[in-house]
């Protein structure tokens, strides 16, 4: 734990008392900034089933009530269900990610096996094609070649192992000291075994991060499970959410309020993960 | 690079699998195959397509002329404009993003885990909103009439009512408020996780020598997330790059283009112009400066990366 | 030597992949040109087929009545079935361009005529008069055709035509003393326009208020430039307009406005437009459409109910659809957009299928469907079945149903023979330099002559400047 970065040895409670309400006030200032638009999204949820952003300038709703909840699962039969999907997909991403990426990031980090330093740069420039150009081929790919249309592989398959997790995992295990690796090594542990018993317990804070993070960008993600679903029963929350959008009109509220529900299991994934944030890891000396 | 530095390979004949060069595929092989089909498949095809006219029944081949018709410098050539506005998005939401998540990471440490558990979800929050409900918000802040939030704000310090987004002189700035208000969840979350894998023998020794809060980040904390600061500023300057939801939600351009992106550029030929073949060759330009902005990167912090 | 032997490797697997990938579909060749009436018309046959339509909500009852729609057709032609492709709106686009330039398109999509171009350039759009009968085809309005023609060629049918203008508080012009009835059956001058909002202008309330922020701004330009001989991208001969006196014209009006006073000088939200008008914040807004009639009375309804679901702090009022005001002693005329369905080519593209996807096509567009459609719009069908078939709901304000009758007879197709590569420059133009000009003349950071310039500069580079108006159109 980094706790010692602050000093142990203040003996005043006074000063104590001082810095930690200025970092409090600087924290909670910053954070409420942040916080805004989605307190506002809530709120609008609350409020009254009213159609376009009014020229509401508060941030309480003239009324609270749920009846913009009550008309987004009215909206389709099958709201639930897009939650459910989303979940599957984000899911399945998360998986596949803790399992592929971190391999490949260990292996990136701490074996030395020919190619790896060409294979990562090859794999850090392809992150830097944008994504608008390649979704075409991607498409033709997914549903011309592997006819996958409106199947949870074809959301979950293109994201399974991303580069930017392959990427963060080898610069968390290049931070792992070597010695430990070598020493388990002469007592004659495999580098399965290596990394099974003693780098997969010390990744636990990463892994934690990566999940997180990989299951909030599926569930956000919007345009790829929109373009791979053309049937309702498959569409994501967020596909789903934007068929709250008409030519000339918004089911605002509703919206807010799908949007509000949607929140939700990313919350609960946070909770559940976060006691691995909690623990830290402790690993002695890191490489020098 | 040079492979030939590592002392054990000096004693090997080349192109023999040592047991680690076989572990090492075996640990990648999942990852490769996965990264092979779904990413440098469709990054080839791009490649493949930048040299063509495309047309979906009948492409036909025009060499470089996708990328002669991007660099040709023209008044009315908006490549260059929005390459420059990328640029200035980029140099200055990339450090500041960077700089307030390692604060906030650092501000939250001395608290109780409870408090740091609850600030941890304040900074996680925003990036559970979906992105539909975040625009539709950050519109309406910056409501340009003396009534909009953000007006109401600054009639409080006795500035006048601003035309955010409408305005060449600050709708850039507009934009970038709103990344740096908005995009540091991932951020903070994973300078948390690096600066609770330092380890508390660091700081007690440094505190047996006296040292300040500002000596032990300077000096303790900062070179040990490097490889994370490494990361995020990697990735944060890719993403800063490839930026366009921002300008294509919040002005489309703006006015004069003063917001004009090349992500948003990329976009609009393929999307709107259906000039595939043309966005492939800007994609393929972009990508080229940003590996090369790596490359820099990599140098200037490449503590423990052999580049 | 290593790494190269990885990267190797990896090349040899993805450029496999893209070479599977490069195989061009097997399909008919795409059709180009006008060869409608030599042609023989393809009849359809009796084998079992699957028609795939794609399209957004166009109305809030759009899609569920597509699917009743699509079980009706069945009825009828039972060896037809449908697949119905719902998407959302302002996603559409770009879900069916993906779609389109992976060679895997709908056969049948919504589109607004102006991205037809698109289309056409990419080889993916057919002629569909080949694939249906004339007297069909004859029973739409030739004006809304021509917005789904390119060169001569059809590649669609119309489903709506709208028209975009100016809507007002009735109630309060009225008691202002401004004959409200005789600007919407004779329409009027800019200088009876600047008038009528200098006297709406009071204290906390604008004149008038157009919703320009961002890329509504060029709703702006298009409106105004109706009632100034600027209803099209191209005349008659085929020049470009947007570089005549006319525009200059336009952007000196429209600098005066946001210098008036009469009209806010900052940029505002599409969402917002509406509810200044109805909390009293502004007397006349834009754009504006004969459906916001719905909304005013759907207002209205509320604040008798007083059950929470009206616009905050919104007052009773009677809404007032308006023509555009003329300048220059140009004719009056009004902007109008035409959305339609378009047939698209596939990889399970053959002469039989065209034939069925547009059996399907014109029984969506014709009769009762429109005509529900157009009830649920406030507005008129454009072809002669949907005109039959219509049966108006009850309650239309009787003036406003008049003057958008009138304005939609007022709005002009663009001329015949534009190219579907002018479209896609004058789009590009548009997007590119237009806009983003005139969003500096609305933040009072250009005078209208310096963008005036600059359009005109950036218009003879694009197209050459003989290909350009020079001087008055009109």
């Amino acid at each position: 734990m980094a706790t010692g970065l602050y000093s142990q040895h203040l003996h005043n409670r006074k000063v104590l008392y001082i810095r930690n309400t200025v970092i409090t006030i600087v924290l909670v200032a910053l954070a409420a900034a942040t916080l805004f638009p989605i307190v506002y999204m809530m709120m609008s949820g609350f409020g009254p089933n009213v159609a376009t952003a009014g020229n509401m300038r508060t941030i309480f709703p003239s009324r609270f009530t749920l009846e913009s909840f009550e008309a987004f699962f009215n909206f389709s039969e099958y709201s639930l269900r897009w939650i459910w999907n989303t979940f599957v997909v984000s899911a399945g991403t998360v998986i596949g990610n803790v399992i592929f990426a971190s391999m490949a990031g260990y292996a990136f980090a701490k074996i030395k096996f020919k190619g790896s330093n060409a294979l990562f740069a090859l794999i850090l420039v392809a992150m830097m094609i944008p994504y608008q150009v390649t979704q075409v081929p991607l498409y033709i790919l997914m549903v011309q070649k592997f006819s996958m249309t409106n199947t949870y592989a074809a959301m979950i398959l293109p994201s399974l192992c991303t580069a930017y997790n392959i990427f963060l995992c080898k610069q968390f295990f290049s931070g792992l000291p070597t010695p430990l690796i070598e020493s388990a090594k002469i007592e004659g542990c495999n580098q399965l075994q290596v990394f099974t018993l003693i780098i997969l317990p010390l990744a636990k804070t990463v892994l934690a991060v990566m999940a997180i993070n990989t299951f909030m960008s599926s569930w956000n993600n919007f345009f790829w499970p929109f373009l791979v679903t053309n049937d309702p029963a498959m569409y994501t929350i967020q596909v789903g959410l934007k068929q709250f959008k008409f030519a000339n009109e918004t089911l605002f509220a509703p919206m807010m309020a799908g949007a509000t529900i949607s929140a939700l299991p990313m919350f609960i994934m946070f909770f559940s993960l976060q006691k691995y944030f909690m623990e830290g890891v402790t690993i002695g000396a890191v490489k020098g | 690079m040079n492979g030939t530095k590592q002392p054990r390979l000096a004693t090997q004949r080349k192109f023999r699998f040592t047991n680690d060069d076989l572990w090492g595929y075996i640990f990648i092989a999942a990852a490769m195959i996965i990264f092979c089909v779904f990413t440098l498949y469709p990054v080839f095809n791009a490649i493949y397509t930048s040299f063509f006219n495309y047309k979906p029944f009948g492409s036909e081949f025009i060499g470089l002329k996708n990328y002669v018709d991007t660099l040709k410098y023209s008044k009315f050539n908006l490549f260059y404009k929005a390459a420059w506005n990328t640029l200035v998005y980029t140099a200055v939401v990339v450090p500041s993003t960077l700089l307030i998540s390692f604060s906030v990471a650092v501000m939250i440490l001395p608290f109780s885990k409870k408090t740091q558990s609850v600030f941890k979800a304040m900074y996680y929050l925003p990036g559970v909103a979906s992105g539909v409900a975040l625009s539709v918000v950050w519109l309406w802040l910056y409501d340009s009439s003396p009534d909009g939030l953000f007006n109401q704000l600054l009639s409080v310090f006795g500035i006048p009512a601003q035309n955010w987004l409408s305005s060449t002189k600050t709708s850039m700035l507009s934009l970038m408020i709103m990344a740096l208000l908005s995009s540091h969840g991932t951020q903070i979350i994973t300078y948390i996780a690096a600066l609770l894998g330092i380890d508390n023998s660091y700081f007690e020794a440094a505190e047996l020598d006296g040292a300040t809060f500002m000596q032990k980040v300077r000096f303790i904390v900062w070179p040990l997330v490097k490889p994370t600061t490494l990361f995020l500023l990697v990735t944060g300057v890719i993403g800063s790059f490839q930026v366009f939801m921002n300008a294509y939600m919040m002005t489309g351009g703006g006015p004069d283009n003063s917001t004009t992106m090349i992500g948003l550029l990329i976009y609009n030929n393929a999307f709107e112009y259906g000039k595939y073949g043309l966005a492939c060759a800007q994609a393929i330009l972009l990508a080229i400066v940003i590996a090369i902005m790596s490359m820099f990167q990599f140098k200037m912090m490449g503590v423990d990366v052999e580049y | 030597m290593k790494k190269i032997t990885a990267l190797l490797l990896v090349l040899v697997m993805v450029l496999g992949l893209v070479a599977c990938g490069e195989k061009t579909p097997e399909t008919t060749k795409p059709q180009t040109g006008n060869n409608g009436e030599t042609t023989p018309v393809v009849e359809p046959s009796n084998e079992p087929d699957t028609i795939v339509i794609m399209a957004p909500p166009v109305t809030g009852e759009y899609l569920n009545n597509l699917k009743v729609w699509a079980a009706d057709f069945n009825k009828l032609y039972p060896h037809l079935t449908v697949e119905i492709i719902e998407t959302s709106w302002g996603d559409h686009s770009d879900k069916l361009s993906t779609m389109a330039q992976a060679g895997e398109a709908p056969d049948i999509a919504e589109i607004s005529s102006g991205a037809l171009g698109t289309y056409v350039e990419m080889g993916v759009a057919i002629d569909i008069a080949k694939y249906m009968s004339a007297d069909r085809l004859a029973d739409y309005d030739a004006n809304a055709v021509e917005y789904m023609s390119l060169e001569g060629t059809t590649y669609g049918l119309p489903l709506y035509l709208t028209i975009q203008s100016i809507g007002a508080n009735k109630t309060l012009m009225e008691e202002l003393g401004i004959d409200v009835a005789k600007i919407q059956n004779e329409g009027w001058t800019y200088e009876e326009f600047l008038d009528v909002i200098a006297k709406g202008t009071d204290g906390n309330r604008f004149g008038f208020v157009f919703a320009n922020a961002g890329v509504t701004a060029s709703d702006m330009l298009n409106i105004f430039g109706a009632g100034v001989g600027l209803s099209n991208n191209f005349t008659a001969d085929l020049k470009y307009t947007f570089t005549s006196e006319n525009m200059l014209t336009l952007l000196t009006a429209i600098e005066e406005m946001t210098k008036s006073g009469y009209m806010p000088n900052y940029g505002v939200e599409a969402g917002q437009r509406m509810v200044m008008c109805q909390t009293g914040n502004a007397m006349i807004f834009g754009k504006a459409m004969p459906l916001f009639e719905s909304n005013f009375n759907k207002n209205n309804a509320a604040l008798e109910a007083n059950d929470g679901t009206a616009v905050e702090n919104s007052l009773p009022m009677e809404y007032a659809f308006l023509p555009v005001p003329t300048m220059m002693g140009c004719a009056e005329s009004c902007y109008g957009t035409v959305d339609g369905l378009i047939a698209m080519r596939n990889k399970n593209t053959t002469d039989e299928h065209l034939a069925n996807v547009l059996l399907f096509m014109d029984y969506i567009c014709s009769g009762d469907r429109i005509a529900s459609c157009m009830n649920e719009l406030y507005l008129d069908p454009v072809c002669q079945s949907g005109r039959d078939a219509l049966v108006l709901q009850e309650g239309r304000d009787e003036q406003n149903l008049a003057t958008a009758g009138r304005c939609i007879a007022m709005v002009e197709a663009p001329p015949a023979g534009v190219t579907a590569e002018m479209t896609a420059t004058a789009k590009k133009m548009m997007d590119e330099h237009i806009v983003p000009k005139f969003q500096l003349l609305l933040a009072g950071e250009a005078t209208a002559q310096e963008v005036y310039e600059y359009i005109c500069e950036a218009a003879y580079d694009a197209f050459g400047a003989e290909n350009c108006v020079s001087g008055k159109i009109g």
